[in-house]
């Protein structure tokens, strides 16, 4: 067998279900976001230009949920990172029971957003929720805090949520660039006297560089794309407090049964995307990113 | 620093544990506990209610089977897809490869919540809608595509030289490929296969709008719809969350090590 028909056997199928799947449904959603497809006009489908797009920039609230986007991102990716960088230096050094543990602290990942999003709707309700009753047993607070119903604090439970879903992701990537580190880098700074910060600035972090900015760029892409907590938590509500870009999305889907509408906020979304990806990549000054 | 490094590590490890222990504990609260004052923080009187409750008052079982019969045709499929195609991308030079792995990474990258109102639409022309082969289709190719970049970078650690030596020895690509390498790819193949399980397990919001009668429900549809619903207990709620995270973090369980390898060395390579 030729080997060109050969490569083109084993290729075609994915290339052919991605191609049916992916690429034809964003290329008819940038179609659709053109044209007044909605539960209440089947009969009349036309195209209306930029008319979603217009009543998208013109809603007076698109500003606060754009905010709403950049704090769920840069606060969940912030302290994922933190965090999960420092699990993976806990758990850099073998001991005994590690691969329990890895199984048990790595967990969160394995379950779905949308169920964690409802066991923390519960952990912190406001009237029956554990966490409450935990921070007053510690003094910590003295009456109950409605962590999802008040307005002005539900935006950063559902970030602390995420924070808690993405320490794993991090910590399991940083984890395994840190054991690839050579242990003679490690030697040679001891013996010129180095201590652990000092090791730490200057070696570790260094070496898993390329992890890092990798990683924190995935993250980025994802946890916007991320409405699955939201949605099991408080579906963008009180009064739109936890509503980002991808939960606005989702609404105008489910409750707006508009799909035109939701298919240009889609494409904005995709849009901001490649503009950030592309200003990442930049900035980082990698040509390309290593696939 | 011992003592810290330990400190440390068992807050991180409350921290992770703690939901998944309260959760459990509310599924078999009895009714009377749930919204009671001091909160109990364990059960004197356990109780199978809300488990009961979960599959007289819904049709969980139903759900259970459903998101079974998906999550694994959808994972086998695009398996085996990604593993013809991340064979070609780690042993083969052709025209294309580079605008090939450029494909596969950017479609990863548009979330499939963007597209799942124009696959709605498709798949309502083909007449597939409210049927468990649509998403069957849907999880299948969104799967394919990072599955064949985690493929691929299991193929990379298998030795060329083994399957230089079956060409020699006169067997044919395919028989190479099926006789020689597949054996060899098992645990990375299971480990594709694993997480894409996972993730086809707990996709919410494609099943949601695709499936609107109730023996169609995945488990991920089914406890939607029971929040919609009024006056569900926490508990009836508890437990049909226990029943959703048991097969994913199972396969996570067995799995972990391969997907974690797969993760960090098939995706991202430095």
């Amino acid at each position: 067998m030729k080997n060109k028909s050969f490569i083109l056997i084993m290729i075609l199928p994915t290339l052919i279900l991605i191609s049916f799947i992916i690429l034809y449904p964003t290329i008819s959603g940038v179609l659709l976001s053109f044209k007044n497809y909605s539960l209440f006009n089947f009969g009349n489908i036309k195209w209306i230009g930029f008319e979603n797009y217009n009543e998208i920039f013109s809603d007076i609230f698109y500003i606060d949920v754009i905010w709403n986007t950049i704090k769920w991102i840069f606060f969940s990716v912030f302290f994922q990172l933190i965090l999960g960088f420092i699990l993976a230096l806990l758990m850099k050094e073998p001991f005994k029971g590690r691969g329990i543990y890895a199984g048990l602290v790595f967990y969160p990942w394995a379950v779905s957003g949308f169920a964690i999003g409802l066991i923390w709707s519960w952990l912190l309700n406001g009237q029956f929720g554990v966490i409450n009753d935990i921070l007053m047993k510690f003094g910590i607070i003295k009456k109950s805090i409605n962590f999802l119903s008040d307005p002005s604090i539900a935006l950063y439970s559902v970030i602390l949520v995420n924070i808690w879903y993405g320490i794993p992701f991090f910590a399991i990537m940083i984890l395994a660039a840190l054991q690839s580190i050579p242990n003679s880098l490690y030697e040679a700074a001891e013996i010129d006297g180095a201590g652990y910060f000092t090791k730490l600035i200057k070696i570790t972090i260094p070496y898993i560089k390329p992890t890092l900015i990798n990683t924190v760029l995935l993250r980025i892409i994802w946890v916007m794309n991320f409405p699955d907590i939201i949605y099991g938590m408080t579906r963008g509500g009180p009064a739109g407090s936890t509503e980002i870009l991808s939960v606005k999305m989702i609404n105008t889907v489910f409750y707006e049964s508009n799909y035109s509408l939701a298919a240009a906020h889609g494409v904005i979304i995709v849009l901001i995307l490649l503009i950030y990806t592309i200003m990442y990549l930049k900035l980082t000054s990698k040509k390309e990113f290593n696939i | 620093m011992k003592i810290i490094k330990f400190i440390l590590l068992a807050l991180f490890l409350i921290f992770a544990l703690f939901p998944l222990y309260w959760i459990i504990l509310t599924s078999f609260k009895p009714v009377n506990e749930l919204y009671t004052f001091p909160i109990q923080y364990w059960t004197k009187s356990p109780s199978l209610y809300g488990y009961r409750k979960l599959f007289e008052f819904v049709n969980f079982k139903r759900y259970f089977l459903n998101s079974v019969i998906v999550s694994v045709l959808a994972s086998f499929i695009s398996t085996f897809f990604a593993m013809l195609t991340g064979y070609i991308l780690s042993r083969k030079e052709f025209k294309g490869k580079y605008a090939l792995i450029l494909f596969l990474f950017f479609s990863q990258m548009i979330p499939s919540y963007l597209i799942m109102v124009p696959q709605y639409i498709m798949f309502s022309e083909l007449k597939l809608i409210d049927k468990l082969i649509s998403i069957i289709i849907v999880y299948s190719g969104i799967g394919a595509a990072f599955s064949t970049i985690m493929a691929r970078g299991f193929f990379d650690r298998i030795p060329k030289s083994i399957e230089e030596a079956a060409l020699i020895d006169g067997c044919n690509e395919f028989q190479t490929l099926f006789k020689i390498t597949i054996p060899l790819m098992l645990p990375g193949l299971s480990a594709v296969m694993s997480f894409s399980f996972v993730n086809n397990w707990n996709e919410l919001f494609t099943a949601v709008i695709f499936l609107n009668t109730s023996n169609k429900f995945t488990v991920p549809v089914g406890l939607y719809s029971i929040i919609s619903k009024a006056g569900i207990q926490w508990n009836v709620l508890a437990a049909g969350i226990v029943i959703a995270l048991l097969p994913t973090i199972l396969v996570f369980a067995i799995a972990q090590k391969y997907i974690i390898a797969g993760l960090t060395q098939g995706s991202l390579k430095d």
